[in-house]
Formats: C-alpha cells, structure tokens, sequence
C-alpha cells in the first residue's frame, strides 16, 4: 500500500509539473528579443551618428553597385563600352558583350541590376528623408544636414536613370503602395523634379564639408550638379550662374594643374568623391581599367577615342598608358593611376569635378551667345592639357569645340561622352560608323522586362525592344 | 515431430514424469523451482541469432547467441514465447522439458506487425490510421550513399527526391506530396532524429560554400549506416501532432540501438569509384568553327575581330578536345571504413560505432570530402521494467575540399578548339593571354569543416493505473566553419596580380539548440476496447551564431588562411538568431475488438518567427481505420483476403518555415565601410501582420494483404490545400525591394494517388524472391486566388493550374526570309511581349515517379536492385545557351542555322553576337516551350550483390559485396543527366562499390 501511494503522488506531482510548466511558459517562451545586429528604425533616427550611418550607407551602395560605381556593372564602363570609348576584350558570352555591341536586351541582367539596384538606393534615400523628418532626437541642423545629402542622392540617381531608360518612375516616398504601381515620367519632367530636389537641398547644406575628405556632399557639390542639370534643361542662364558659384569659390577649390594629380584623393579641384572602401584599397575604375600585359582581360581604350587627342595634348600621355607585347599595341585609361590590391589608399573615385563645371559654363556661355566668355573657360582647359587656344569662332564652332573637348577630358567617367551625344542628338552620327551594332533606337536602353512584367504601369517599352 | 522421434523422446518424457511425479509434493509445498532451460532456435537455414525467449507471464527473457543456443530458468509448467521479427511468435509449455529446441517459421504477415515510429508514439503497422512510409537499415546500408535523402530515393511512395548536385557532401531537394507553398523555400519537410528536430536549413553561406547551386546542407552530418530506420509522415493523421511544422510532411529518423545478448563486432570496408553518367551532346570543332564562321559572315563582319580567338586562328583551327571529357571525366574514389561493437544484458545494451568517408571528385586535382564519426547508444531498464532510459549521441566530423566553381558550365561552353590546358613544360597553358585556364580557378578553393553533435535522452517511468511518465530531451551543437578563397593565381601571372589581390571570405556558423518534451501517456483496456492518451509539451530553443568575414590584400598566398595577415578585414556578418517554439500536444487513440480505430491528434503551437499577437495557432487532425479482415465475414467467406484495412484522415498542419525576425522593421550593419565606418542598412520592407498559413489534408486508403500477405497492396489517395500562404510576394524594384513578406489568399492543393505492393514471389531454403513497387502521381493545382489578375503574380502563376508551371512563348520555328526565331503572337498585337504572349505553360513538376525494387536470395547470394522511374519535363540545353554563333561551344541540337532567305531550318541565324533580332529572338527562344524537353528516365537506380562466405570459423560471419549506384538510365533527354534542379551544374554521379563486412 506504501508503494502505491508513493506512485500516486509521483503522478499527482508529475501531472502538476506539466500543469505548472505549460501555464508558466505560456507567451513569454516565444518573446524573442531584436537580434544584436539589427536595430529599429526609430532607435536609428534619434541618435545622429546611426542616422549619418544610414545616409553614409546610400554612398556606399552607389559607389559599390548600381549606376556609379566603378564596377563592371557601372556607368563607365558600360557606357564606356556602348558608347565609343571602351573596347571590351571579354568573352563574347560575357555580361559586358551586348552593351559593347549595343544588342542590350530586356532581360539583360546588368539592365536589370542596375534599375534593381538603383531603386533600393533610392529607397535608402527616402528612408533618411523620412527617418529625420520624424524623428523627435536629431537638431534642426542635423536634420538640414541629413534631409540635404538625401535629396542630392535621390536627384544624382533619378537624373542617371532618366539619362539611360529615357521616362522613368521618380520615386519620393518609402511607402510600397504607392510605389507599386507608378507610371514613367517623361525625362524633361524628372530634371524638373532632381532640379526642385537640388535647390531644395542647396539650401540645406552647409558651404563647409563636413570632413576634409570631401567625400560627403556639401551646399556646392549640390549647386555643381544642379548646373550640369539646368544645362541638360536647356536653362543656360542658371547653368552658368550655378557654376560659376563653385567655381567661384576659389579657396576652397583651388585648380590642380598637374594632369597626373589631379585624380587623387586630396585634390583641391574635386568637388565631390566617394569615400574608399576601408584602410587600404583604392578605385574600382582602377581595378577595372589598368593592365600590364596584353591582350587586355577586360577593356581597352578604343582606338577611336586614342586618335581623337590632339597633338600634345597632355591628357593624351597622362591619363592614358600603352601596353605592347610583340607587334600588337593597347591602351589603357590611367586616370587613376592604382589598380586592384591592397595598397595605402591614394585615389578615390570622383564624382564631381572643377573641370566639369568649367565646360558646363563654357557651353551654357556659348548658348547664350557669350563666345568670348564661353572660350574663355574653354581655353582655360586647354591650357592646362598643353593645347593652343581655340580657333572656333562662330556658336556652333564653339560648342563642337566644347563638345570634344568634353569628350577628352571627361572620357571614362560615369558616360559623359555617350550623354553629351545623346542630348546633342549627335548618337547616329558619331556612332554609327565605328560601332556596327548601332540603331537610331539604342538611344535608351530596355527597361527590364522583370519589371514591365511585375508592374505594367511601366509600359510601354522603349522603342526597338 | 515423426513417430520415430516421438518414440526416441519417450525414454526422457517418462523419465521427466517420474521426475516430476517425485517431485510433486515438494513442488506444492515449498514452490516450485525453477530449473534450467537450454536449447537452440533456428529457421530453414541454421541457427538464429537474436531471437527473444521470453518465460510467459514474467519479465524473465533472454535471448539467443550467434550458434542459437540460449539458456533460461523457468518452472516446468511455464510456457516458454519465442519471437523474433520476421518469424511466427511461437509458445511452447516447458511441461517439464529442459532442452526445447525450435525451428521458427517464417511468418509473411509480420510486416503488419512491424512497430512504425509515429514520432511522440509508436503503433503496430497494422492499427496505424495515418499514412506513413518507412524504409530499414536494411534497405540503407546497400547503397553507397552518403546522404541519408539519396539512400530514401524511388523505394517511398509520395516522396520526390531530386538530387541538386554531384559535388561531394552535395544536396538533395525533397518535396513529400507536392509543393505546398508559394515560397521556394517553403517547401522542406521537418527532420527529426532521435526525437530531436533538426533543422536542415542550409548552414553555409552562398559566399562560402561549396555545393553551388544548394549551400551546405546540415544534413551531411547524418551517416546512413548509423541509421536503423526511417519513417516518412505524409497525412494530417501522422503529421498534425508536429502541427505548425508538419505541412510539408516529417522525416523522422531513428538511429541503431544496441541489442542484448553476445557482444558482437562489426567491421566492414568498401572502396568505390563515380563518374558522370551522361555527358551533354555538343558541337565538335568542324562544326563549332562553321557555325562561328557563317556568325562573322551573317553580320558582315571581315576581318574577324582581334578578340575572336577561335576563329582568326590564334587558336590552332584543327584543334579538338572533348571538355566534358577532360574537365568533368575524371573518377572520383571513395573510401569506407566502419566498425561497430553491440552487446547487453537483459537489462542494459549498448552500441558504439564508428566510421570514416573519404571521397575525391571527377574534376582535375586533388579534391577531397572526408567524413568521420562515432555513435553511441545506451539502453537501460530496471528490473521491475518501470524505468527505462535511452541515450543516443552522434558526433560527426566533416572536412570538405572542394574547388570553388563547378567546372560543369565551363566544361559545356568552351570552345572546342580552345588551347591546351599545359604548355610543353607541364605548367598551366594561358595561350599568350588568349584565355583564362579553366583549371587555374581551381587554385581558388572552398573549404568547409563541420562538426556536429546530437544527443538525446529519453526517460520513461511505468506508473500504476496505466500512466507513463515520458520525458525525452535533446540537445545539437553544429559548428561549421567554411572558406572560399579567391586566390591570385588563378589570374594569368603576365598581369602580375600579386597575393595583395587575393581575397577570403570565412563563415563561421555555430547553430545549437536544446528541446524539452514531457509527456504523460495513459493506456487502459476496457473489455473489448482499449483507449491510449498522450499529453505532452514541447520546449524548443534554437540559437544560430553567424559571423562572415572578407580578408583581401595578402603579403603571400600562403597565409591566405590566416586573416590576421589580411591588409583588410570586413566583417560582412555577424549575429546571432534566436528561434524559440513552444507546443502542448496530445492525442487520443481508442481502438475497439482491434478492428475499429479511432485516433484524435491536436497541437498547440507557438513560434517567435511570428510578431506579438499571432505567435500563437491550433492545429488537429482526425484519424480513422476498420481492419475488416478481422470481421467474421471476411474471416469466413473470403479466406483469400488475409489482412484489410481502411483508413482515413482530415486535418490541418501548418508552416513556419519563413525565417526568423521577418515582422521587425529594422535597419543593420551594412557590408561596406564608408569614411572608415560601417553604414546602416534597412532590410526590408516592413509588415507585422503576417501570420500562420494552414496546409488541411485529407486521405483515405485502403490496405489488403493476399494468400497470407504475400502480396500486400497500399494505395492511398491524398487532396492536401493549403491557404493563407505566407509568400514574398514579389514588387517591383521601384519598391526598393523586390518581396515583402505577407500573407496571400491563395489556395494550393495537391492531390495524389500513391500505390504500393509488395508481393513475396518465392520463399524456400536456397532461394527467395521478393519485390517491392511503388508508383506516386499527384497534380497541383492553383485553386483560387483572388486579384491574381492584378497581382505581381500574374506573369507566373495561373488559376486551375500548377504552381510549378513555367509561362512560355509557343515557338513557332525559324521564320524562312528573315532566319530568326518566332513566335506565335497570341493577341495578335503584332508585337512579342512576354506578358501578352507567353500563355504557353508546362509543368516542371514530376507527374509521376516510383521505384520497382527486388529481393533475391539464392543460397549465400543476395541480390538487390531498384529501378528508379519520373515522368517529367525540363528544361533542356538549348534553353540554356546565347545565341547560337557566339564564342561559347553549342549543344549539336543548334547545328543547320538558317544562312539565306529560304531555308527551312531549325536553328536561327547564327551572330557572332551583333544581330540585335537574333539575339532578343534566342532570348525568346530560351522561354519557349522549345527549351522544355521531355526528361523522363527510368534509372537502375541501385544494385547490390552480396555474397555471404559459408562459415569457415565458428561464429565468424564474412559477405562480400557490389554495389552501383546510378549504373544505368533510359532517357529521352539529350542534354546530359536528367536529374536535375538547375542545369550546368555537376549532375548525380554513376557509383560503382566494392566491399566486404566481418562479423563476430
């Protein structure tokens, strides 16, 4: 009987510890805490240096993917490539070969990365427009300072887009919504929309940079890209006032007339650039471009562009290399001058430059009919390649003589050559006979099919696809 | 026994009675006494070992040693249950004997008989009301598998197993009855071994890992010869009980236990070797070198550019190799060692095992995956048999080796007449720069060590009234350290990249979880009717440690592995997941006059994957079955009939497979330093109101044995819906992201029709036959879902429809004047768009799939082989390559290209990559139905001859073996092995094994 009753109570107590374990657990077993790596959005905005994080994040997204970074999937080497700068030494199967021979097709998977890419930047961008806006924690100047940098990202990158897909979707909230089903806008309306976000974030932005490093945007990075925008507009008389206010500021962008300086990281005549990727390394434009041997893994410098340089043009031997071996000769650009590997950080990848700003308002003087003002600037550029003065004399001698001269000094830097062909309606002609793949309708490039399919407010297709 | 023996046995009968007769007082006035038994059991072939010899009534067993000879004391008048699995149960009254020999009889029915493990309980096959699969250590340990998945392959009905990849420690993708859900990755059923649940999401990361196209599966980690068996729950009956996690089915698997009586040892040993079954048909030189050339002159290019190395004759024009044969020919050579020591008293057992594994690939170089590990198991009960306690633990060493790409996709493009791999002096061939050496990007290695723990313990205490007291706890630690290295040498050393390029990446995963389930159990027999309840809860803990790190910029490449000699170090990772789930379950079963089964499951689930308020969800089912062969009518008038059952279930199990702390809007550290910080990134798109989807699966079967079961016949019909799919639903990228976790109200069904038989063809001494078949259909469907129309979804999905479908163009051959691909224009619009046009639709999912399995054993002979069969479609070569006349090698189905207004071809205009309408055309091409081939096969999937040597010393027992796997298929699929997820990747390799196993 003694045993029996020692059982019973083994089972009352065991019924009771599950009784006990069930009631006690109950919800609390399944609460889990935010994991340590992950912090709420909230709890980002209100302390300034996580909320800078996620603004410095943006920069890092552009300069590690999407339409600026010096990867293979960027602008400059794609546009390098579709355009007549670049000569693609890669495998005819490879990413990069249809855009070499402009036969880009809607499912190409860099057209849709970098779409893909472009719009999760814009998203972050819209994230830290709304994430200041709300928060209780930051100051009135932290806030300027973030809802600034925010909106020059978002104009930088819709304005990018509009130059390559044509009409595009101009994206200024977070909510998934609205931005479900938006439509295109024509390309005139989106330099609207970048224009009012720059002049907006003009005012924002402090005249001073934040670090000497220049690799965050201050109130004359913001005025340098307005003024390529208004000159994109047609709006001459703004470009030239708005460059002029950078290039007036001539203590703080003091012109670095050495050609082989002028690409590193401390120059004075930089305006804007990214940051480097840590301690050592430097551009991936670098890594992309230079070679030792040939034939070249990647790309060249195409021969077309070589010839283009004018004698003694000091660009020509500075900022491009030759590589023999045997009887066959490359070249390579070598504006940065430091490859791939982990070397002391010398170069960094520059956005924004003075000797863009000088042929902005060269170009907006010769609209406006100021010629000697207009060649002025441009001289001023050709001087320093070692070039003589211009002999241009009429508007349109000076505005071809702009042109090349634009194609010479900005070549390989995020498609200044194929953008300037494009807003000049000049792509037909000056393409045509050096790329056998090109169609009057290569002008813009597919919107990926991906999502025309998700989303078919896109349609329609560019035309030619 | 025969008159003479009768006669012989007299002399001892009326000895025993006299014995007895003398005996008898003392026997009644002082107890009887027990005496000694002995004897020896056997079957049809010689002495059995193992066979149980239990004293009726009592808890007084033993059992028989390697010669059949037992020994036992009981009383005289006891009766003596001798039983052994596969063998009648038989009683014999001792009525004074003390040597009582047996002949045990094979018994065809016993599979019936055989306990199947439902999880939290276990039931006699015959009253099982759910739908469960199982295969033995038996049928495991003939296959030279190292992926318990592969050993499950074609031998269980409903069950789809695709293997995704021949690399060494590779994965395997398994769907139970279909695709549930609408998310890829929502589709893996739960892993339990030994009771503790394994989680088998992938463990490596894609940056690290190995086994492209699947990151690191942890269930490498399993040995197969470690494990007895393995049950497969597929219906709402068996699964609901796993509740939020049985939707998808569970796989439950059970380790070896040691068994009492004579410590026994085993070692066995087997080298084999595998090759690529089948090689893709692709175009020779001649034909590569037209093709390129008509490309040139269809686009009117002249001189061939620079950069065309095939053809402007840098490359030697008369050149042929055969890649495949080079790059992917070689064989891979595996090693196996096992040993094992078994033995216990009546009261404890214990089984200690050990192995190791090594295998090599059939790339080039010195590849390898090695395996090693031990188990260990421990059974013990009191005397009274109230307590039991079980200990199972299993620790497994990994080191795998592997080049960090698959050479499959280079080894099918390249040129044929592409150079040599070495130059004269034996170095690496880079042709004066002309291309990158496939084999140099071996130097660039991926590396994985894995070690796992699992451990189990389960206590049981009998308690009066018919109440168990159960407590099963398990704990697993995984550590998996993998690196993938992108070493400079595998550049051309004349661009003079140094060991300051190289770079490393390492993930080190560290996963551990514990789980705690008490449980009570009730079992009580009323009369006829016998009533079993199981309460329980479950505890479960799970915590995953990532941390992910880049190293770049090294003073020399060998001190790549040493991150501390990294110029630069980024953290790309780091944290830690914490997954929490809790549970009450239970379960009633009553049975009545055994024929009449009824069986009630339900579960209580909570999972911290879900956010505040929907953590919470209920999950049941209900089970029924009538064995009607018990029912007299049967019983009388149709004696043919020797077992049948019907069985039927409904119930409702559910899915959290969907991640961890997806309800939480949050930002984290992102990858890239900017100004010599690391930046914060937002995840995802923010949604807390997701919760539990809902998978409601109905069956209803039908089991019948024949002429005393030697034919038994399964088939079971299954409509399985799931709703409330829990999906990333895709969004445009204007977004900022492209899926965002949410509930859908779509409904999924799958329904099936599984049959199974097994028939014993011959059973005598010398020579016995059985088969085993099993064949599966099943069709999913797309039922409802509401503004599919004008969702994200519509391009992929349509009502009525499976949810495996691709949406295709319908290829409508080579248009004749202008040479390039077309297409049927649906709308009529006069334009191709995808959305418009791709209405064609082919479902990739099998239609059906089975295995056809036999058994035959003549004398010491045993043969074993299992044909593998699918129907199904997929994706073939020509869907997988640019357009034709590019510099990439082409399958023979892209010889004849259209060259002149005219021709009837079926291949399109060759370009050499200018041709804009060729090229937007062969995209076209590649999503029309013209890229989906049939790839049915019928595989011999495996075959195992096993030899046992007669017995040359006492107690020694020796068998030679062979087995293959993959030795043969019959395809119509031209494009290399049929069995695949994703094309260009090493396909399932062909195993050819020898071996031997002692026993003493």
């Amino acid at each position: 009987m003694k045993t029996i009753f020692n059982l019973k109570t083994m089972t009352s107590a065991f019924l009771l510890g599950i009784a006990i374990l069930s009631l006690s657990a109950c919800d609390s077993f399944v609460d889990v805490e935010q994991p340590n790596s992950q912090l709420t959005s909230d709890a980002i905005f209100n302390d300034y240096t996580t909320a800078s994080a996620a603004m410095k994040d943006v920069y890092t997204k552009m300069r590690d993917g999407g339409l600026l970074t010096g990867k293979p999937v960027g602008l400059t080497h794609l546009l390098g490539l579709y355009a007549d700068e670049l000569q693609s030494y890669q495998s005819s199967a490879s990413s990069a070969a249809p855009f070499y021979n402009n036969a880009v097709i809607p499912t190409h998977s860099y057209a849709q990365e970098i779409w893909i890419t472009t719009y999760s930047q814009v998203y972050a961008c819209n994230a830290v427009l709304k994430g200041a806006a709300a928060s209780t924690a930051l100051t009135a100047d932290q806030k300027n300072q973030l809802t600034g940098e925010a909106l020059f990202a978002r104009a930088l990158l819709h304005s990018y887009l509009a130059g390559v897909y044509g009409a595009c979707p101009f994206i200024t909230t977070t909510d998934y919504e609205q931005n479900l089903n938006v439509s295109r806008l024509p390309k005139s309306q989106i330099y609207t929309l970048c224009i009012s976000d720059l002049e907006q974030a003009r005012d924002l932005l402090p005249a001073t940079y934040l670090s000497s490093s220049r690799t965050r945007p201050n109130k004359f990075a913001v005025s340098a890209l307005l003024a390529r925008l208004y000159l994109y507009s047609g709006r001459w008389a703004e470009a030239s006032n708005e460059a002029s206010a950078v290039l007036n500021q001539s203590a703080m962008y003091v012109w670095e007339p050495d050609l082989n300086k002028v690409f590193l990281k401390a120059c004075t005549s930089t305006i804007w650039q990214f940051s480097a990727a840590g301690a050592t390394g430097n551009t991936q434009e670098g890594a992309l471009f230079i070679f030792n041997a040939g034939p070249p893994p990647v790309v060249a410098l195409n021969s077309a562009l070589y010839t283009v340089f004018e004698p003694g043009d000091l660009r020509k031997t500075a900022w491009t290399r030759t590589i023999t071996n045997g009887p066959n000769t490359w070249r390579h650009v070598y504006k940065y001058k430091q490859g791939a590997g982990a070397l002391p950080t010398a170069e960094q990848s520059i956005v924004l430059r003075l000797a863009e700003q000088y042929l902005i308002r060269a170009e907006a003087r010769a609209q406006l009919g100021e010629l000697t003002n207009a060649k002025q600037d441009l001289n001023f550029i050709r001087t320093n390649a070692g070039l003589p003065n211009t002999t241009a004399v009429t508007q349109s001698d000076v505005l071809d003589a702009i042109l090349k001269e634009r194609r010479v000094e900005l070549f390989a830097e995020f498609g200044h050559r194929f953008f300037d062909l494009q807003r000049n309606a000049k792509l037909d002609v000056e393409l045509s006979p050096v790329k056998p793949g090109w169609n009057t309708t290569d002008a813009l490039w597919p919107v990926p099919e991906s999502q025309l399919l998700i989303n078919p407010n896109l349609l329609p297709q560019n035309a030619g696809y | 026994m025969n008159k003479n023996s009768l006669y012989k046995a007299r002399a001892p009968i009326l000895y025993a009675l006299i014995i007895s007769l003398v005996y008898c007082n003392a026997l009644f006035a002082q107890n009887r006494q027990p005496t000694k038994i002995t004897g020896t059991v056997g079957d049809a072939n010689g002495p059995l070992q193992g066979v149980t010899i239990t004293v009726k009534g009592t808890a007084d067993s033993t059992i028989s040693d390697n010669t059949g000879k037992y020994a036992l004391s009981a009383k005289e008048d006891d009766v003596l249950i001798f039983s052994y699995i596969g063998f009648k149960t038989t009683e014999i009254s001792i009525a004074g004997k003390t040597n009582i020999n047996l002949t045990m009889a094979d018994d065809a029915t016993t599979l019936k008989e055989v306990t199947i493990n439902a999880g939290y309980y276990t039931v006699r096959d015959k009253e099982r009301t759910g739908s469960i699969s199982k295969i033995t250590s038996k049928d495991i340990e003939k296959q030279p598998v190292t992926n318990v998945l592969a050993a499950m392959q074609g031998r269980m009905a409903g069950v789809d197993i695709t293997q995704t990849t021949g690399m060494p420690g590779g994965g395997y993708d398994i769907r139970i009855r279909g695709i549930n859900s609408l998310r890829s990755a929502g589709n893996a059923p739960m892993f339990v071994v030994d009771g503790v649940p394994f989680a088998s999401d992938a463990i490596g990361n894609v940056q690290t890992s190995t086994n492209i196209p699947t990151p690191t599966s942890p269930l490498n980690t399993l040995t197969p010869n470690d494990i007895e068996s393995i049950e497969i729950l597929k219906d709402a009956d068996a699964t609901a009980i796993y509740g939020s996690r049985g939707a998808n089915g569970v796989v439950l698997i059970t380790t070896k236990k040691g068994k009492t009586g004579k410590t026994q040892f085993t070692a066995a040993a087997s080298t084999a070797v595998g090759t690529v079954t089948k090689f893709a048909s692709l175009m020779n030189t001649e034909q590569y070198l037209a093709m390129r050339d008509q490309a040139f002159a269809n686009d009117g290019i002249s001189p061939i550019p620079d950069d065309a190395y095939d053809v402007n004759g840098t490359w030697d024009r008369n050149r042929y190799t055969d890649w495949q044969k080079e790059l992917l020919g070689g064989t891979a050579e595996m090693h196996t060692l096992q040993a094992s020591v078994s033995g216990g008293t009546a009261q404890t057992s214990f089984l200690i095992s050990a192995n190791s594994f090594t295998q090599g690939t059939v790339f080039p170089g010195a590849f390898k995956y090695k395996k090693g590990g031990a188990h260990v198991s421990l059974g013990h009960e009191s005397i009274d048999k109230r307590f039991k306690i079980s200990f199972s633990g299993t620790y497994d060493v990994q080191d795998n080796d592997q080049p960090s790409r698959d050479l499959t996709y280079t080894a099918r493009s390249l040129a044929p007449n592409a150079p040599a791999l070495y130059d004269a002096a034996g170095n690496l061939n880079w042709e004066n720069a002309t291309w990158d050496n496939p084999l140099a990007t071996l130097y660039a290695k991926a590396l994985a060590k894995t070690n796992s723990l699992l451990a189990n313990t389960s206590l049981s205490y009998q308690l009066p009234y018919g109440f168990m007291a159960k407590g099963s706890f398990g704990f697993t630690d995984l550590k998996h350290e993998e690196s993938r290295s992108n070493i400079s040498t595998v550049n051309n050393p004349i661009y003079g990249v140094t060991s300051a390029n190289s770079s490393i990446y390492f993930n080190d995963t560290n996963r551990k979880s514990w789980i705690a389930e008490p449980q009570l159990q009730w079992q009580k027999q009323f009369g006829t009717s016998k009533v079993d309840v199981l309460a329980g809860a479950t505890y479960q803990n799970q915590v995953t440690d990532r941390l992910v790190q880049q190293g770049s910029g090294f003073a020399s490449n060998s001190l790549l592995y040493n991150l501390a000699s990294a110029s630069t170090v980024r953290v790309l990772n780091n944290d830690e997941i914490v997954y929490r789930y809790q549970a009450f379950f239970g379960r009633v079963n009553y049975t009545q006059n055994d024929r009449y089964i009824l069986n009630f499951t339900g579960r209580r689930d909570g999972s911290s994957r879900f956010g505040p308020g929907k953590q919470f969800s209920n999950f049941g089912a209900v089970g029924a079955a009538w064995i009607f062969s018990e029912e007299d009518f049967v019983k009388d008038k149709m004696k043919f009939l020797s077992f049948g059952k019907l069985r039927g279930s409904y119930g409702v199990a559910g899915n959290d497979q969907i991640g961890d702390y997806q309800f939480l809007d949050t930002y984290q550290s992102s990858t890239g330093v900017y100004d010599g910080s690391v930046g914060l990134t937002p995840i995802r798109l923010f949604n807390p109101n997701f919760s539990w989807e809902s998978n409601k699966k109905l069956e209803a079967a039908i089991e019948a044995g024949f002429l005393n079961d030697r034919v038994f016949i399964t088939a079971s019909f299954y409509s399985n819906r799931s709703s409330n799919q829990l999906v990333g639903m895709p969004l445009p990228s204007t977004t900022g992201f492209s899926t965002m976790q949410t509930n859908l109200d779509a409904t999924v069904e799958n329904r099936g029709t599984e049959l199974t038989m097994r028939t014993v063809n011959v059973k005598k001494k010398d020579f016995e036959w059985t088969t085993n078949f099993t064949i599966s259909w099943s069709k999913n469907k797309l039922l409802e879902f509401p503004g599919l129309a004008t969702s994200s979804y519509r391009n992929q999905y349509v009502i009525g429809q499976s949810i495996n479908i691709v949406k295709l163009y319908h290829f409508a051959g080579v248009n004749p004047q202008t040479g390039v691909y077309e297409f049927e224009d649906v709308n009529g619009d006069g334009s191709i768009t995808f959305a418009d046009d791709a209405q064609t639709t082919r479902d990739l999912s099998p239609k059906y799939f089975g295995g056809l399995q036999n058994y035959v054993r003549y004398k010491n002979f045993q043969l074993d082989f299992l044909f593998q069969f699918v129907n199904q479609l997929n994706r073939n070569a020509s869907s997988q390559y640019t357009a034709p006349g590019d510099f990439s090698n082409q399958p023979t189905s892209a010889l004849g290209g259209w060259q002149q207004p005219g021709d009837i071809a079926n291949t399109q205009i060759y370009t050499s990559g200018l041709n804009s309408d060729a090229l937007n055309a062969n995209d076209q091409f590649v999503n029309s139905d013209a890229g989906i081939s049939e790839a049915s096969y019928i595989r011999l999937k495996n075959i195992a001859l096993t030899y046992s040597l007669p017995n040359m010393l006492k107690g020694l027992q020796c068998k030679l073996n062979v087995q293959a796997q993959n030795l043969f298929t019959i395809t119509p699929y031209q494009d290399g092995d049929p069995e695949f997820r994703s094309f260009n990747y090493l396909p399932p390799l062909r195993i050819i094994s020898f071996g031997a196993e002692i026993k003493f």
